[in-house]
């Protein structure tokens, strides 16, 4: 199996450089076939590098311990299932994972293309094919992932227990997928540049396939943040981690841009921009692997950590030059068809949108980069996280938030005074009768309330304009429903936008809530005692071991109680009189309100060979909140020591993510080919043609 | 667009846009129940503004390693003791160095880490301004020049009403009209919306 994939490797590589030299040359003496010969090169390392993945995969399977690999990452005792994580569950695996996402999605992009961008294709192919080369020669001399043992171990170490998790058979892939998929509409935009093809033919395929690498990217984080949440027992989601911050980045420059290809698609305007966004979310992607393989900050995510670091620093200021060099040497032709109009207008506020997520993005940058700045300027060690990010870029986030609302009611070209009015009072008015109403009722943290005023106006916002467009439908005899259906129909892009957003906003109610309101307190409970935190009363009933050789494991199972807090007044009074927001009680005699709503089972696993806890947290969920047991440790004396918490409106964090698929998804999903032109339209393109 | 059914209409979205809101704030009313601030609230809090020592880039708030659960104790202790925050933090930078704390504090040199990221929005916040200006200005002075696509806008804009009427009257009046794809459908409604009102002005 070994030799299959190093054999394979070998040959991507061979195919990958022809397919980079032959469209090149074949482009420059005017040789057709060759070009297409490179482009068939290109299709076939498709097939290399699933060879290669087959083989690792096939060793995997069939427990081949004299490769490195299998048994650094699965053990006899792994469920076969896992099989799939294994295989990118160490640097090497990934990186062959990685090549076989970007050789896969390159051949469907190039086979897709359309026929209008013949030009600038061998361009294209070339920077695909170096980049894969990249790949191939890294998994060949520096990374293989099918070195051999000298001696041929009977077990394997098995694989890293914190990924053993339903969630892990798709968040890394998502994640590392969306990233590489980065290259695609880089890859399309520069070889239009390089082959002089300064039109907006490439924008099409470049929007696609930025959409997709961004959605799925999007939807990896979210996968990675619900992983964390449930399995990780950190008691959060999102920790501002180096390795999670250098998927963000990306991924906010990425939004800048799906947003900001509109107005070239619609505008002719930004083309320069545009530009300049791809080649900063390439940058920050290989930046992303840079530091993933062995970078030099410190992460919770070090598993993949190796020395291949310098080769990835090499090849991520390779890309920065490149990208670079060939925008300054066309930026001059990349002009734009009009010019701006207005401050105000949509035009405008997405240009404001823009810079913004910019900022966003170099602040984590900032963030990211200055221990070692500290570092190095003066030799003093410092740590940057989650409450400096929080600082940092919380009123940047709202300000993108308050944007979400503005830009998309507000005209192309210029907005008039009346069409202003006509479409901000009732978001205004909706967002402050929310601020005025969370005050009336007391709700404390004035951030907290000026945010939910105004998610308000952004959900105003999307719903006036889903509203006036559903009913000047219904109007003209279609019902509701399907007047909503076709009023989406009608401009995918934009109404999958407004879906996105509103998974935007949900994400934004789960984060304030949590951020703001979460209570939470730690206790000990011997079987049959309770803790009490605010309406909850949680009684542990039972417990269980579920060791296996390669672990300690146990379960605790335990009742859950909704309380009137009248029933427990002096016990919650002198809990106070402790500074403690929860107590437990030794006696579980019932209250007369008391109620049993759920049972949750945390588990809390003890890996011996990695040294490393992992655990399940029992959780009970709602629209409202979230009660989140954390299992800390099964203490010697038969008691369990437990991190609990309320986390507001957590559940809207996991319901952003179906939301966030379907906007995608909606605005992904291609227009019907023929498209009617209405007299307006044919008359601009007539008073256009004049000049 | 009759007036009455106008009317109607945005009663209507303000009885659903009501009902909707009602129902949001009930749910955050329901959730944000009120809670004192404890000294365990405040410990909490505190240990998550506090490295642990031994694990890559976790706060001790999110650790379960020996020495995490020890430092949350020592937290409690120090505010059971009448310790400030402030004096809680110093307390851990004198034995662990400035490492311990998840963010650098805003004194001497680490004022720096949180004076760029100002610097950062208020420049972006600049450059797009000055660039929308920027983008206007040139626009401007090729509309002197004369023939530019603005031109034709503003002539298109002039023939708007014409051009509405034209839709309607090639029976791609409303349902149809909202499918151009020249512009979104909401900019043909306002169009159109804009246009009713200013044909009503001028009769």
């Amino acid at each position: 199996m070994a030799d299959l994939g190093v054999m394979a490797l070998m040959l991507g590589l061979v195919l990958s450089a022809y397919s980079a030299i032959g469209a090149v040359v074949g482009e420059r003496i005017g040789m057709a076939e060759l070009v297409v010969s490179a482009r068939r090169a290109l299709y076939m390392t498709t097939v290399a590098a699933a060879v290669a993945s087959a083989a690792l995969i096939n060793a995997f399977v069939q427990n081949d311990f004299s490769i490195a690999y299998v048994a650094d990452h699965s053990n006899t005792l792994m469920d076969r299932a896992f099989v799939w994580v294994a295989f990118y569950a160490g640097n090497e695996g990934s990186l062959l994972y990685i090549l076989l996402a970007l050789s896969v999605i390159s051949a469907i992009s190039v086979w897709f293309a359309p026929k209008r961008l013949a030009r600038s294709m061998p361009w294209t192919i070339a920077i695909l094919a170096i980049i894969q080369l990249f790949y191939f020669g890294v998994l060949t001399f520096a990374a293989s992932p099918f070195e051999l043992l000298d001696t041929i171990p009977l077990e394997g170490r098995g694989i890293n227990p914190l990924l053993t998790h339903p969630g892990m058979f798709s968040h890394p892939p998502l994640l590392m997928g969306g990233l590489i998929a980065i290259t695609i509409p880089f890859a399309f935009a520069s070889g239009a540049l390089i082959a002089g093809n300064y039109g907006d033919d490439w924008i099409d395929v470049a929007r696609v396939s930025a959409l997709i690498g961004w959605g799925v990217l999007g939807t990896g984080m979210l996968l990675g943040a619900w992983w964390a949440y449930t399995i990780l027992g950190w008691g959060g989601y999102w920790a501002w981690d180096p390795i999670e911050n250098v998927a963000l980045m990306p991924w906010l420059v990425m939004t800048a841009f799906i947003h900001s290809i509109m107005v070239q698609k619609r505008r002719g305007m930004f083309r320069m921009w545009n530009v300049a966004l791809l080649n900063i979310a390439f940058v920050l992607a290989q930046l992303g692997m840079f530091i993933n393989r062995g970078g030099p900050v410190v992460s919770v995510h070090s598993f993949a950590a190796s020395t291949l670091g310098v080769i990835f620093l090499v090849f991520m200021l390779a890309s920065l030059v490149f990208a670079f060099a060939l925008f300054l040497w066309r930026m001059p032709q990349l002009k734009s068809d009009r010019a701006m109009e207005s401050f105000v207008s949509r035009e405008a506020s997405f240009l404001i949108n823009n810079f913004l997520f910019l900022s966003v993005m170099a602040v984590t940058l900032w963030g990211v980069l200055y221990p070692l700045f500290s570092d190095l300027a003066r030799d003093v060690s410092v740590s940057v996280s989650a409450p400096y990010f929080d600082r940092a870029n919380g009123p940047v986030l709202l300000g993108i938030v308050i944007m979400m609302g503005i830009g998309p009611l507000l005209p192309w070209r210029k907005a008039s005074a009346r069409s202003m009015k006509q479409w901000f009072v009732w978001p205004t008015l909706v967002g402050l009768v929310a601020i005025g109403v969370l005050v009336a009722l007391g709700v404390q943290r004035p951030v907290a309330i000026f945010s939910f005023g105004v998610l308000a106006f952004v959900a105003t916002s999307i719903a006036e304009e889903w509203w006036r467009g559903t009913a000047a439908r219904h109007r003209s005899g279609d019902n509701w429903a399907l007047a909503w259906w076709r009023l989406v129909n009608g401009n995918r892009p934009r109404h999958g936008g407004y879906i996105a957003h509103l998974s935007i906003l949900m994400l934004a109610l789960g984060i304030i809530g949590t951020n703001f309101y979460q209570q939470r307190t730690d206790g000990a409970l011997a079987l049959g005692e309770s803790l009490v935190l605010d309406n909850y009363r949680i009684e542990y009933v039972d417990n269980g071991d579920s060791s296996r050789p390669d672990r300690i494991a146990q379960w605790a199972e335990m009742s859950v109680y909704e309380i009137d807090p009248e029933d427990y007044k002096q016990e919650i009074s002198f809990a106070r009189a402790q500074g403690s927001s929860g107590f437990t009680l030794k006696d579980s005699t019932l209250r007369p309100n008391d109620e049993l709503i759920d049972t949750i089972e945390p588990w809390h696993g003890f890996y011996i060979d990695f040294n490393m806890a992992s655990v399940r947290s029992g959780i009970r969920s709602t629209v409202v909140e979230d009660l989140y047991v954390i299992p800390r440790d099964f203490l010697a004396d038969g008691r369990v020591s437990l991190a609990v918490s309320i986390n507001p409106l957590a559940w809207w964090l996991w319901a952003s993510g179906p939301f966030f698929i379907l906007g995608t998804m909606v605005a992904l999903w291609p227009q019907a080919a023929v498209e009617r032109r209405p007299a307006r339209k044919r008359l601009q393109d007539e008073s256009e043609g004049e000049i | 667009m009759h007036g009455e059914s106008k009317v109607m209409a945005s009663r209507l979205s303000f009885v659903i846009i009501g009902a909707l809101l009602f129902t949001l704030l009930l749910a955050l009313s329901g959730c944000i129940r009120e809670s004192d601030i404890t000294a365990e609230q405040r410990a909490h809090q505190l240990s998550g503004e506090l490295m642990c020592p031994v694990c890559d880039g976790q706060t001790i708030d999110g650790s379960n390693a020996q020495i995490a659960v020890d430092m949350r104790l020592k937290v409690r202790d120090l505010l059971d003791e009448g310790l400030t925050n402030a004096e809680v933090r110093d307390y851990f930078v004198i034995r662990y160095g400035q490492e311990i704390l998840a963010a650098p504090e805003r004194s001497g040199f680490n004022l720096l880490a949180w004076i760029v990221p100002v610097l950062i929005v208020l420049g972006a916040i600049g450059i797009a301004l000055l660039s929308i200006k920027n983008m206007r200005k040139s626009g401007l002075e090729a509309q002197s020049i004369g023939g530019t696509s603005v031109a034709i806008e503003r002539k298109q804009d002039d023939l708007s009403d014409y051009l509405v009427q034209v839709d309607r009257d090639l029976g791609m009046s409303s349902d149809s009209n909202l499918s151009l794809n020249a512009d979104s459908n909401s900019d043909v409604l306002k169009d159109s919306k804009e246009t009713g009102i200013s044909e009503k002005a001028n009769s």
